[in-house]
C-alpha cells in the first residue's frame, strides 16, 4: 500500500521553510522593492523612486569601472585556477602517498580564510618590509608597490585567490580522473598515446562534467568575490580593484549609506550572475551532447 | 635510453609538484614562525625568515591590543550553532523530500533549490534592516538564525538519503515504528558521513566568512575573527606583531581540524560536491 499524501512531512519541512522565507525569500523580496526605493540605513524620508535609482546607475561611472574589474578579475582567475589544477591532475593521476600528501599541502589554503591569506599576502609583498621585496632586491630587482598600482594590484588579488582555491578544484578534478578505469588508459597505450595523450585523449574528455562544474563554481565566486579585496586593497587604489560586490558594500554600508541605490546594484548583480551562469551551464552542456 | 628519458621527465615532474607546495606552504609556515618573533625582530631589516629567539611576546600583546580571544569564542559560538542546528533542521526536510509523498513537494523543492542561485549580496541589505527592525543586530541569535537552514544542505542530504534502500525502513513500519523513529533510528545513522562531511562544511564556511559577520555586527565584542581582523588590519589600530599572532590564531583552530580529519575534508566535498 502506498501512501499518496503523507501529511507529517510538512511537520518535517516547516522548520526549514520559516527560516527560508523569513531570511532567504522576504529580502531576496524586498531587495527588488527597495531597488525603487530612495532610503538610507536611518530608515527616515523613504520614498518611491520609479526608476530613478536604476537611470543613476546607468549614469554612474563607478558601476561600469566595477563592471569592467569584476569581469577582468573572472577572466584572470578563472582560467589560471582551472589550468594549474588541470596541469597538476595531470601529473598527479597516482594515489601514492606523496601524491597525497602534496594534495593534502595544496588543500590547507582552501581551509584557511581569506581574510587571513589576504593579510599574510600584504605583509609578504609590502615594498618596503615584506620578504618577498627583500629577497628580490638582492637580487637587484626593485618590486613596485604591487597593491598600490592601477595596474598590478588587480593581478595579485587575483594570482592570491588562485593559491587559496587551486588545491579545491585540483582535489575536485582529481578524484573524478582517479575513478577513470584503467582500461581505457590500456586501450590509448596500445593506439600509441604517451602520458599528454593520455591525459588529452582519455581524462579530459572523461572528467568533462567535474570540469565544467568547477568552471561554474569558480565563475560564480570570482563575481562574488569580496574578502581579498577588501582586506588588500580596499577597492584601490583609484577604484581599480573596486568590483560590483564592493562598491555595493561601499554605497550601502560605508560611505553614504544609501540602501535603496545599493539594493539597484544588488540586482543588477544578481542578473549579471545569473546570465552568467546560464551561459556557462549551457555552453559546457553543448558541449557534452556533441562530445 | 627511452627508460633515462622518461626519468628525467619523472624528476621534472617532482621538481614542478615540490615547487608548488613550496609556493603554498611556505608563506603559511613564514606567518607561524614569525608570530614567535620579538618586537625587535618583527621590524628587523633586513628581514630574516626564522625568529631569532622564539618569544611569545606577540601573543601576550596581542590579548591588550584586541579582544582576540572573545573573538575566536564568538567565532565557535556562531559557526559551531549554525552548524549543529542546519544539520538537524535541513536533515528533516532532506527526510521530508527524499523519502515521503507528499502534495507540493516538487515545487517547493525546485523553489529551495533556485535560492542557491541567490547570491549573499543580493539579499543583504534587506537583511540588514530585517535584523534591525527585529532588534537582533549585534547578537548571536541575529547572527545564526539566517543561517539554521540552506538549500544546499537540504539538496545535498536528500541525495544522500534517497540512495537508502527503502527496505531497511519497511521492516521498522510494520514493527509500528513512526517517520521520526524511522527518522532518527535508520536514516540518521546511516547517514554519517555525509552529515560529518557537510557539517564541516558549514563550520569551515561560517568560521572563515567575513561579509556576512561584518555586516550584521559592529560592536567590536560580537565581532568573529575574521570580522575582527579585517576591520581592525584595515584601520590600522593593530601593530604589526600582534597581527601576526592573530592571524596565526585564526586559521590554527581549522588546521588542526584539517590534519586530523583531512578525509572528511576532501575526500567529503569530493564525492558529495559534483554528483547530480
Amino acid at each position: 500500500m502506498k501512501r499518496k499524501n503523507q501529511k507529517i512531512a510538512y511537520v518535517f519541512i516547516t522548520p526549514a521553510l520559516v527560516v527560508m522565507t523569513v531570511f532567504v525569500f522576504v529580502p531576496l523580496v524586498a531587495a527588488f522593492i527597495f531597488s525603487f526605493m530612495n532610503m538610507d540605513i536611518y530608515m527616515k524620508d523613504i520614498s518611491f523612486a520609479g526608476f530613478g535609482n536604476y537611470i543613476k546607475m546607468f549614469h554612474d561611472p563607478r558601476v561600469w569601472n566595477a563592471t569592467k574589474n569584476t569581469l577582468v578579475f573572472a577572466v584572470l582567475e578563472i582560467p589560471l585556477q582551472i589550468i594549474l589544477a588541470l596541469f597538476l591532475t595531470m601529473l598527479m593521476i597516482r594515489n601514492t602517498r606523496i601524491h597525497k600528501a602534496l594534495r593534502a599541502s595544496f588543500y590547507i589554503p582552501y581551509v584557511c580564510s581569506m581574510t587571513a591569506i589576504s593579510i599574510i599576502w600584504s605583509m609578504l609583498l609590502n615594498p618596503n618590509s615584506g620578504l618577498i621585496s627583500y629577497l628580490l632586491r638582492r637580487h637587484g630587482i626593485i618590486m613596485p608597490n604591487l597593491l598600490n598600482s592601477t595596474k598590478w594590484a588587480i593581478v595579485v588579488v587575483a594570482l592570491v585567490t588562485v593559491w587559496k582555491g587551486f588545491g579545491y578544484t585540483l582535489t575536485l578534478l582529481s578524484a573524478a580522473a582517479l575513478d577513470i578505469p584503467a582500461s581505457l588508459y590500456e586501450a590509448a597505450e596500445l593506439d600509441g598515446a604517451g602520458n599528454f595523450g593520455k591525459f588529452i585523449y582519455v581524462t579530459i574528455p572523461q572528467i568533462r562534467s567535474t570540469i565544467s562544474f568547477c568552471i561554474v563554481t569558480t565563475l560564480i565566486q570570482t563575481l562574488q568575490a569580496f574578502d581579498q579585496i577588501y582586506v588588500m586593497t580596499q577597492g584601490g587604489p583609484q577604484h581599480s580593484t573596486e568590483t560590483l560586490v564592493t562598491y555595493i558594500y561601499d554605497r550601502g554600508f560605508t560611505t553614504t549609506h544609501d540602501l535603496g541605490y545599493a539594493s539597484t546594484i544588488s540586482v543588477y548583480l544578481f542578473i549579471l550572475i545569473a546570465i552568467a551562469t546560464m551561459i556557462m551551464r549551457w555552453r559546457t552542456q553543448e558541449k557534452e551532447e556533441t562530445a | 635510453m627511452i627508460k633515462s628519458k622518461s626519468n628525467v621527465l619523472k624528476i621534472v615532474e617532482y621538481i614542478i609538484l615540490f615547487l608548488i607546495a613550496a609556493i603554498v606552504l611556505v608563506p603559511l609556515i613564514w606567518l607561524f614562525v614569525s608570530s614567535f618573533k620579538s618586537d625587535a625582530d618583527v621590524i628587523h631589516y633586513p628581514p630574516r625568515f626564522f625568529p631569532e629567539k622564539w618569544v611569545l611576546d606577540q601573543y601576550k600583546y596581542v590579548g591588550d591590543a584586541i579582544p582576540v580571544f572573545r573573538m575566536l569564542l564568538n567565532t565557535v559560538i556562531f559557526a559551531g550553532a549554525v552548524t549543529f542546528i542546519s544539520l538537524f533542521i535541513d536533515s528533516l526536510a532532506a527526510y521530508a523530500f527524499s523519502r515521503l509523498e507528499f502534495k507540493g513537494k516538487k515545487v517547493i523543492f525546485s523553489i529551495i533549490l533556485l535560492t542557491m542561485m541567490v547570491p549573499f549580496q543580493v539579499i543583504m541589505t534587506p537583511l540588514y534592516i530585517e535584523e534591525y527592525k527585529m532588534g537582533i543586530l549585534n547578537t548571536f541569535i541575529g547572527l545564526i538564525l539566517p543561517r539554521i537552514s540552506s538549500a544546499y544542505g537540504i539538496y545535498l542530504l536528500s541525495s544522500f538519503f534517497s540512495s537508502i534502500p527503502k527496505s531497511l525502513e519497511e521492516a521498522a513500519r510494520i514493527d509500528g515504528m513512526g517517520d521520526f523513529g524511522i527518522y532518527a533510528k535508520i536514516i540518521l545513522p546511516l547517514s554519517k558521513p555525509a552529515l560529518i562531511s557537510l557539517g564541516i562544511f558549514h563550520f569551515m564556511n561560517n568560521w572563515n566568512d567575513l561579509l556576512y559577520p561584518m555586516m550584521l555586527t559592529s560592536d567590536v565584542n560580537m565581532r568573529t575573527i575574521s570580522a575582527g581582523l579585517a576591520t581592525l588590519v584595515g584601520s590600522n589600530s593593530i601593530k604589526y606583531g600582534p597581527t601576526l599572532a592573530a592571524t596565526a590564531m585564526s586559521i590554527l583552530p581549522l588546521l588542526v581540524l584539517f590534519i586530523s580529519g583531512q578525509r572528511f575534508f576532501m575526500e567529503g566535498i569530493a564525492t558529495t560536491g559534483v554528483k547530480e
